[in-house]
């Protein structure tokens, strides 16, 4: 049997806090009002706009700033944590570096 | 170039002498000509000739203040400053100083070198240092310069006091001498504070400095405009600072109830107990009150309890000096007798007076110390008296000399101190007369003239006439050039210094001669006699009676003789007998100098004992309880509330999220969202 | 036209099931799937918002948004890793040497 099963006990009782959290953010959407929405005109290509905005360049059907200085450094924080999950995750065994990751997760 | 430039170089000459003898004492001792006697006089002798060069500029009116070096300078008038101030009383004092200072250390050489004592570059050392202090704190232009220097002088004398450490006198006097003086300077301190605190600035004089004002004059505005100061009534707090910087002065000039080192001082070389009790340490407190007597003079109270205990002093001094056996002995009994004469004619009204006996006594008793050394070292280092006598025919210059000190300072006509003494008490009789107080203080004086002359006659005849009672006695060691010389300089001094201020003769004859009133009426603006004289009748309400010179001064002259003469029914006969014992339990009393020390002694140790367990119990129990407990119930607490970090992360998010909640909450009710 | 509340409602209920995962589980890889809740709960809003205000920068934002996700998950992996290499396990109630 392996499916999952929904597993009841007292685990759950630190689930209220969410629930709470729930409770009070969903009042407060529900007593607010939201202006009209504006939204975007019909027939303008999204997608495409989003493409312009993170390069800094203009064509796009809907006008917005650029984010290519964002998307540079997203990008190197992409690199830095690829990097660093690769530190975290490979192990010395006498010395040399062995396989990142292995079968079993069996200490030796 | 003029006097001024090399004004601050009277001070710093004996103390470059002292940092050479210091450094090349201690490397290459050798070197180092007469132990270090050489450079000091140079440099004390150096000083004498600057401080007579800058008397011509100041008697052609022209005065001095410069700051030297200023290391705090606040607002307009704060600052705290090393600064000179050459004007007629500090000249005056300069010349004193350097002379007494320069003799001392020519004659140390005959004192110390001639016979063969060890330490001599640390002596010489000592002994310009104690040269620069008491200069520095004689041009010092400023409360707080002043209280340096004194704290230094202090310093100095307890370094000399103990030259002879290895022994256990000397080192105890010294102790005794910088803690009895330390408890005086305490007060000076305080004093010193709220002058600062009170009137923002310490300067004696206002100088030559655009916007400068000086303490003395700001109290006299406050006094007269009424202001509050440091929020008392004006009259209240000048009568408080004053009688807290007087508390330094106690301590220093050797004033009853602090005057109880001075006779232990003695312990120290001879030739430092005549720098100590003439020209420096002793000099030092009197010199503070003449120097700031513009602030005194603006509280009566303050002058009455100057005149008061300068009185009973003097009489009290005099009277412990009548049973003593030892030559210096009387003579520190003498001192501070002298010194209270000193207090007495400043506290009456006498400024003039009061600078004219610091000066003349400066020169005789600089030469009775002289003297005695002298003696001493005749006698083989003997301090007896009783072992003495017939001194007269074997050491005749040190006789004449030292006559001529005995007699200037028993106040006999016309030497130095009876010009002085009888112009104190003169003072302090024609004041006295519209104010009973000052009439008590004269009595004391008066009485104390009896007893000076008897004891200077009983020390005069004991040590030098009858026939000699030891063998030392009768053979004595010769001494040489160096001690001869400071005493035929000083004797004359004695003799003749009188003539500066002859004022009775000009009374009666209506010539002219009281030149240190002209010379001290000079000055700056607020800070001569002129302006004291109408200070202490404007604002003290001294008022002097009219009254003729010659009886008051016949009458001073008669008491002297009287006592001088019971010395000599008494003592000159060719073989004395102590006479002591007719006095009965009141010899007891004498000798034991009126359980003076007892009593201190009792004080330290049935009150302030007590009282600093006390304190200790309440700083170990209380203050230090609460501390105590301050930090066990925070470590109680820390190691409950750490329980809440469970490391368990969960727990950690449990919180983060009910605190969210909490906050949306407060924030919403409060901000009215819901 | 869906009113912008249902969006925003459907964002909070997002996130709160993610806060809820966090607070009664205990696997660690169960944590990274409800951070992975959380951050799109705050993708939708991004997105609603864009909507409403007829602004772009919301939509480039969740793209950063999703790039940060990736991070995150990356380095999430590797802690995991080395707390199973720690401990043995990846229950995060295990791991408390740090407190205190």
């Amino acid at each position: 049997m392996s499916r999952p099963r929904l597993k009841l006990g007292p685990h759950l009782a630190k689930g209220v806090g969410a629930i709470a959290l729930f409770v009070v953010l969903a009042y407060l959407v529900l007593r607010t009002t939201f202006p009209e929405v504006v939204g975007f005109p019909d027939g303008v290509n999204i997608t495409a706009s989003i493409g312009y905005a993170l390069f800094n360049l203009p064509g796009g059907d809907v006008a917005s700033e650029g984010f290519l200085a964002p998307f540079e450094i997203i990008d190197i924080v992409l690199v830095a944590a690829l990097v660093g999950a690769v530190m975290l995750a490979r192990r010395r065994v006498g010395g040399q570096v062995a396989a990142a990751l292995r079968t079993g997760g069996e200490e030796e | 170039m003029s006097a001024f430039d090399f004004a601050p170089a009277i001070p710093l000459l004996p103390f470059a002498s002292f940092v050479a003898i210091l450094i090349i004492g201690h490397s290459a001792p050798r070197i180092l000509p007469k132990g270090g006697a050489i450079p000091g006089s140079l440099a004390t002798g150096g000083a004498l000739l600057l401080s007579l060069w800058l008397l011509l500029p100041v008697s052609a009116g022209q005065y001095h203040n410069e700051v030297f070096y200023s290391w705090v300078a606040a607002e307009e008038t704060f600052s705290l400053h090393l600064g000179v101030l050459i004007d007629p009383l500090s000249a005056l004092m300069a010349v004193i100083v350097s002379l007494v200072s320069f003799m001392v250390f020519v004659f140390s050489m005959g004192y110390m070198n001639d016979e063969g004592e060890t330490g001599l570059p640390r002596y010489y050392a000592e002994l310009s240092l104690f040269s620069f202090s008491m200069l520095a704190f004689v041009i010092a232009d400023n409360l707080l310069m002043a209280f340096m220097f004194f704290e230094l002088v202090g310093l100095c004398s307890y370094l000399l006091i103990g030259f002879w450490f290895r022994e256990d006198a000397p080192s105890s006097a010294a102790k005794k001498a910088f803690l009895v003086t330390r408890f005086g300077d305490y007060f000076f301190l305080v004093g010193t504070v709220g002058i600062f605190a009170a009137f923002g600035t310490g300067r004696f004089v206002a100088g030559e400095t655009e916007g400068m004002r000086s303490f003395p004059v700001l109290a006299e505005e406050a006094l007269n405009q009424g202001h509050q100061i440091l929020g008392l009534a004006p009259e209240t707090a000048i009568t408080l600072l004053g009688l807290a910087v007087l508390g330094g002065v106690v301590g220093k000039s050797a004033q009853f109830p602090l005057h109880t080192w001075l006779p232990d001082a003695m312990e120290g070389p001879t030739p430092v107990s005549a720098l100590i009790h003439a020209a420096t340490m002793v000099a030092a407190g009197v010199y503070l009150v003449a120097r700031m007597y513009g602030f005194y003079a603006l509280s009566p109270t303050a002058l009455g309890i100057i005149a008061l205990i300068g009185g009973f002093t003097a009489l009290v001094a005099a009277t412990m000096g009548v049973v003593k056996r030892e030559i210096k002995q009387v003579l520190a009994y003498s001192t501070i007798s002298q010194y209270g004469y000193i207090m007495l004619g400043l506290g009456a009204g006498g400024y003039v007076a009061g600078v004219f006996h610091l000066t003349t006594h400066a020169f005789f008793k600089a030469l009775l110390f002289l003297g005695a050394g002298s003696v001493i070292v005749a006698m083989h280092h003997n301090e007896n008296m009783w072992d003495m006598g017939g001194l007269r025919d074997k050491m005749p210059v040190t006789y004449y000399t030292f006559l001529a000190g005995s007699l200037a300072l028993a106040g006999i006509f016309p030497f130095a101190g009876f010009w002085s003494k009888d112009e104190v008490l003169y003072e302090t009789l024609i004041h006295g007369l519209n104010d009973p107080l000052l009439l008590i203080a004269y009595a004391f004086g008066l009485v104390a003239v009896f007893f000076t002359g008897f004891y200077t006659f009983r020390m005069v005849f004991l040590t030098f006439h009858g026939e000699p009672r030891t063998d030392t006695a009768a053979d004595p060691h010769p001494v040489r050039w160096n001690i001869k010389l400071p005493l035929v300089v000083l004797g004359t001094l004695a003799t003749v210094a009188g003539v500066i201020n002859l004022a009775p003769v000009e009374k009666l004859t209506g010539i002219h001669l009281t030149f240190l009133h002209d010379w001290l009426d000079g000055g700056f603006e607020g800070a001569n006699a002129h302006h004291y004289l109408e200070l202490l009748e404007g604002v003290a309400g001294y008022h002097a009676a009219s009254l003729g010179a010659l009886g008051p001064a016949v009458l001073s002259l008669a008491v002297a003789l009287v006592g001088a003469g019971l010395a000599w029914r008494l003592y000159n006969v060719p073989d004395p007998t102590e006479h002591t014992a007719k006095l009965g339990s009141i010899q007891t009393l004498l000798v034991h100098n009126y359980y003076q020390d007892e009593y201190q002694v009792w004080l330290a140790e049935g009150v302030t004992l007590p009282l600093a367990r006390l304190a200790d119990k309440f700083d170990q129990g209380v203050v230090d309880g609460v501390v105590n407990a301050t930090s066990s119930i925070s470590l109680l607490s820390g190691s409950r509330i750490k329980r809440l970090q469970t490391g368990v992360v969960t727990n950690y998010a449990a919180l983060l999220t009910l605190g969210l909640v909490a906050l949306i909450l407060i924030v919403g009710i409060y901000g009215g969202w819901f | 036209m869906i009113p912008t509340s249902y969006y925003v409602l459907l964002s909070v209920a997002v996130f709160c099931i993610g806060v809820f995962g966090i607070l009664t589980r205990r696997n660690a890889l169960i944590f990274l799937m409800s951070v992975e809740l959380m951050l799109n709960a705050a993708n939708i809003n991004l997105v609603a918002f864009s909507r409403l205000f007829g602004n772009l920068t919301g939509q480039v934002f969740s793209l950063f948004v999703m790039a940060l996700a990736a991070a995150e998950v990356a380095i999430g992996i590797g802690i995991i890793l080395v707390l199973y290499r720690n401990f043995n396990d990846v229950d995060v109630t295990k791991p408390v040497t740090m407190r205190w």
